[in-house]
């Protein structure tokens, strides 16, 4: 009786180890897939806008922009209401895009070496990779996070979160006038650039 | 800059510098927890910003200062200069911040990175033409050395951030992080001639140093504030976050 329970604890410590440690592998695997896509759709865009527009359904296949704008928003994400957060992650997503695809220069493509993933809390991993491009180095690491799925929840570029960089912005704004003032502001961070 | 006004311009800042090492660093409020629990963004870029309006005059004030002053001068400096030029410039004049790491490295008890710091500058200096070719970036240990400053060590032995500081032409700081920059401005051998017998020449290795970094400075600057709903904010959230990320590396 004694050793069958201890071969149940060792199989289910087995399959806890198993489950764990294909976790960030699954996770990074995504990545790497969403990383080789946009690659490959800005290695074939012409220009900046092209690019945006191409980008724009292999990004939103593999990063969770909900997620991303609710924390991007923090506390007062509860007091939206439905659609105000769909507003919220649309006009948030076009942000984010265009942020994102100003970063690239044409003609130039970024090696990446891919560092070991860690998994600092479960249904999370952090891809740390050392980036080098257009003769620049970078610490680039990608959030990922089990939604239904791995996705990117959030890209830090040299220690800093563009996620905790909108929230710093955005919680002050919805401090000073709530779910609306917060809408305007991104309404008007996109009307800025054409 | 002035080798004497520097320190008068930094004493308060060291006062306050002294006071935000006894003291937690302050939640600005800017921050709240969400509501799920993997949402931990809530204290990455805290900071005390008592000065925020004085601070803004004076992001606005170098705001103009970059955009009709320093952006024309960084442009001229870029296109008169080859890149071949330029890189070897900003590959020496970084080999000679040598001792900057070195220092910092071992007060903060990171003998095994001093070492290294070493190694690489005697690889760079040697087989680098006086570190104007980073040789270092050949050999993997090398190649991806956090580099440690005066505001790192500050960190690392406890003090908070104390209030953040916009400073004028500088840019975004804290009482902190001020403090450390006097140090690292110490330590940069390119500044000694500074606090010696002053004539002309003793200014060019420091004003060609300061020209020689700013396109790149104000890149990142301007990284910070496009696409910014506030530019204030975002500045100091990148600003803090980036520090607060060298000071755990």
């Amino acid at each position: 009786m004694t050793s069958r329970r201890h071969l149940m604890i060792i199989a289910a410590l087995m399959v806890t180890a198993v489950t764990a440690g294909a976790s960030p592998a699954e996770a990074e695997k995504r990545l790497r897939t969403a990383v080789d896509e946009v690659l490959g759709v800005a290695d074939d865009a012409p220009n900046g806008d092209a690019l945006s527009s191409r980008v724009r359904p292999v990004l939103e296949r593999h990063v969770s922009f909900e997620t991303m704008t609710r924390r991007a928003v923090g506390f007062g994400w509860r007091q939206f209401n439905n659609e105000q957060q769909r507003q919220a992650v649309r006009l948030f997503t076009t942000v984010v895009i265009r942020s994102y695809t100003d970063k690239f220069t044409p003609g130039e493509r970024p090696a990446i070496t891919w560092q070991p993933a860690v998994s600092p809390a479960s249904g999370r991993v952090d891809v740390p990779t050392r980036m080098v491009y257009a003769g620049s180095n970078y610490h680039v690491t990608y959030r990922m996070e089990d939604v239904g799925g791995w996705r990117i929840a959030d890209v830090t570029i040299e220690g800093v979160s563009l996620v905790a960089n909108y929230r710093s912005q955005l919680d002050a704004t919805f401090k000073k006038g709530g779910a609306a003032a917060v809408l305007q502001s991104l309404e008007q961070s996109i009307s800025r650039r054409p | 800059m002035n080798a004497t006004l520097l320190p008068r311009l930094l004493l308060p800042a060291a006062v306050l510098a002294l006071a935000s090492c006894a003291t937690a660093p302050a939640d600005s409020g800017a921050a709240a927890t969400g509501d799920d629990a993997l949402d931990d963004y809530a204290a990455s870029d805290a900071v005390a910003d008592p000065l925020e309006p004085v601070n803004r005059a004076v992001f606005r004030f170098n705001d103009m200062v970059y955009d009709f002053v320093l952006r024309p001068v960084a442009k001229t400096y870029e296109c008169v200069t080859p890149k071949s030029l330029r890189s070897a410039l900003d590959n020496g004049f970084d080999n000679a911040k040598y001792p900057v790491r070195l220092v910092n490295s071992l007060l903060q008890g990171k003998v095994k990175r001093a070492g290294l710091e070493t190694e690489k500058f005697l690889v760079n200096s040697v087989a680098g033409f006086g570190g104007l070719i980073r040789q270092s970036d050949h050999v993997s240990r090398l190649a991806d050395l956090p580099a440690e400053d005066t505001g790192q060590t500050f960190a690392v032995w406890g003090c908070g951030h104390g209030p953040y500081l916009v400073l004028p032409l500088l840019g975004p700081s804290s009482a902190r992080e001020a403090v450390g920059y006097a140090g690292d401005y110490v330590l940069n051998p390119v500044n000694w001639g500074m606090f010696q017998h002053r004539d002309t020449l003793q200014y060019i290795p420091p004003s060609t140093n300061t020209l020689r970094a700013l396109p790149e400075q104000l890149r990142t600057y301007d990284n910070s504030r496009k696409d910014a709903i506030d530019p204030y904010l975002s500045v100091r959230s990148t600003y803090l976050q980036n520090r607060n990320a060298a000071a755990r590396e």
